[in-house]
């Protein structure tokens, strides 16, 4: 069982998962949009790479009623980008199986504050989602399972930190492994699309001259 | 020529035995003081001066701690042997696991039991069309904040303390190993959450749990739990408060007994950390106990309680038998509201301020 999650599975989910996102991104880029005929008013370029940054400061107002999530939201995904790429293990996995190139690992303390952090954030919004009414209406199988899966991902990820018994390291790449098979097909691909759906919006309104 | 081989082997083995006994005779020269014991000479025994004994009593420590010199730099590096480890070893083992498994056992049994004999309290009015804001959506989260964030750590806490005595015979020790492991470091990663969510908790909560007046009847009557009649109360009663005031102060002493347990590089010596793991695990068993009672009330043990967390909103016949004065205030000041209401600012006001997004869905 060892031998499949650490050899075949790992292989094959790392190969749903790449080829997922390419199929995603791709079917979305295709998809084109419509063309305007109107004079252009402003730059459509600059809208584009303006709205993806300056997205990542909400307006007063959001920031003000929606300050849970905010905080929750940035700590959660902060931390998490810290972990993934930056803890010990996982730089030594990533060079080890797949880029073949390392680089500096984060020290332990910031290993610890980056978990504490993800984990706050990710359990505050978890429960605001399943206790605010207007999040509970909103929300689906699709991003309850997405949520545990991935709370499950870094709980096991931390049970396994003593890296001393081959049992918890398996249980966190074989949850690690059905997060990336999932991925492509869930909600989860904001990590990718954010991008998009930021820059088709300010895109969109910088041709109309428009400061999204 | 063979035979004078022979003579001269022979002559060398005899010349190798002198050698030998010679040494033997130096070796065993030194530990001659120590045959003329002082019961060959008829000497009381206390009077003899045993250098091994003095050592090992200077590196038991027995009489009183010594620091020696050591080349490695840290805190206890002088000491050789902790004597006082072995006293908290012995408490743990013969008293704390013992003493305090029996402990929660029996508060598991006491509320079976109470169960069985009381069972589950009744709104005694029955439900009521009309309910009563009892906790913001604020409020709700940072409670199952805190709750979500004890039982991880309870759990695990409770396998790390009572796993050895518990769990080994059942799953043998390769596999509570491994559970241990997991358990340990899952419980050190997610012990300082719980000192986020206290605070919030602390903040949220404080104001409202101040003692005031009428407080200390509710306690004299026992809370109305037992018996029929109910007792007047606050927005919390005396034991929500007792409870509350409990989470804070011991959960306090819980948080820095384990932040000194978690990050040695304080500098604290292991009596410190000795005395750290009793308070931590005394303070936790405590809390523990006080939280089995708590999820009893909430869940089996009294109709309408985890409404107002799972909600926001409480039954107003429920408010009014078990929180009667802030009930009475919130119907003078007109909070009361319909179930319909209630119903309409759950779910379909939620989706009409959403633009009918979720109706098309």
């Amino acid at each position: 069982m060892g031998q499949f999650i650490d050899g075949p599975l790992w292989t094959f989910s790392l190969s749903v998962f790449v080829l997922g996102v390419i199929w995603r991104v791709v079917t979305i880029l295709i998809a084109g949009n419509r063309s305007d005929l109107a004079t252009a008013k402003g730059s459509a370029g600059k809208g584009a790479i303006r709205t993806v940054f300056s997205r990542f400061v909400p307006e007063r107002t959001v920031a003000t009623r929606g300050r849970i999530q905010l905080i929750a939201g940035y700590l959660f995904h902060l931390g998490l980008l810290a972990l993934l790429f930056f803890a010990k293990p996982h730089v030594d996995f990533i060079a080890e199986r797949i880029t073949g190139l390392s680089w500096s690992a984060m020290p332990h303390w910031a290993f610890i504050v980056s978990a504490e952090a993800a984990f706050i954030g990710l359990i505050l919004l978890w429960l605001h989602r399943v206790l605010n009414p207007v999040t509970r209406l909103l929300s689906d199988l699709d991003d309850h399972v997405g949520s545990i899966l991935v709370f499950l991902v870094m709980l096991t990820g931390c049970l396994a930190l003593a890296q001393a018994f081959e049992p918890l390291r398996l249980i966190h790449l074989l949850l690690a492994e059905l997060l990336l098979i999932y991925f492509p097909f869930s909600k989860l691909m904001h990590a990718f699309t954010f991008v998009m759906s930021r820059g088709y919006t300010g895109a969109t309104m910088g041709r109309k001259g428009i400061n999204a | 020529m063979a035979k004078s081989i022979f003579l001269q082997s022979d002559n060398r083995k005899m010349h190798a035995g002198w050698l030998l006994l010679l040494l033997l005779c130096f070796i065993v020269q030194p530990f001659d003081s120590f045959a003329n014991t002082s019961e060959s000479r008829g000497i009381p025994s206390a009077a003899v001066l045993n250098p091994a004994a003095e050592l090992w009593r200077d590196v038991r420590q027995r009489e009183q701690l010594t620091n020696g010199t050591s080349q490695v730099k840290g805190v206890d590096s002088g000491v050789l042997i902790n004597a006082y480890g072995d006293q908290w070893r012995k408490f743990r083992m013969q008293q704390l696991i013992p003493v305090g498994g029996y402990l929660l056992l029996g508060i598991v049994i006491g509320l079976a039991l109470f169960y069985l004999i009381r069972g589950k309290v009744a709104i005694e009015g029955g439900e009521s069309d009309k309910k009563l804001l009892r906790y913001t959506s604020y409020e709700q989260l940072i409670h199952w904040f805190i709750a979500s964030i004890f039982l991880f750590l309870a759990i695990s806490g409770l396998i790390i303390l009572f796993g050895r005595p518990v769990l080994i015979p059942i799953m043998g020790k390769e596999a509570f190993s491994v559970i241990a492991s997991a358990c340990k470091e899952g419980h050190n990663l997610m012990g300082p959450l719980f000192l986020v969510a206290l605070i919030l908790i602390f903040i949220k909560f404080v104001r409202r749990n101040i003692y005031q007046k009428g407080d200390l009847s509710w306690l004299l009557r026992g809370g109305g739990i037992i018996g029929k009649k109910h007792v007047p109360s606050n927005f919390f009663n005396m034991g929500e408060k007792t409870m509350f005031w409990m989470l804070v102060l011991v959960g306090s002493v819980i948080i820095a007994s384990g932040f000194v347990l978690i990050f040695p590089v304080f500098g604290l010596g292991r009596e410190w950390m000795e005395l750290a793991h009793v308070g931590h695990a005394i303070g936790a068993i405590l809390v523990i106990g006080v939280i089995i009672g708590h999820i009893y009330i909430g869940t089996i043990g009294m109709e309408g309680a985890i409404e107002g967390m799972k909600t926001g909103y409480c039954d107003l016949n429920w408010a009014k038998e078990h929180h009667d004065l802030w009930a009475t205030k919130a119907e003078q000041q007109g909070e009361v509201i319909s179930n319909d209401k209630v119903s309409r600012l759950r779910d379909v006001s939620s989706a009409q301020s959403l633009g009918g997004h979720v109706q098309e869905e």
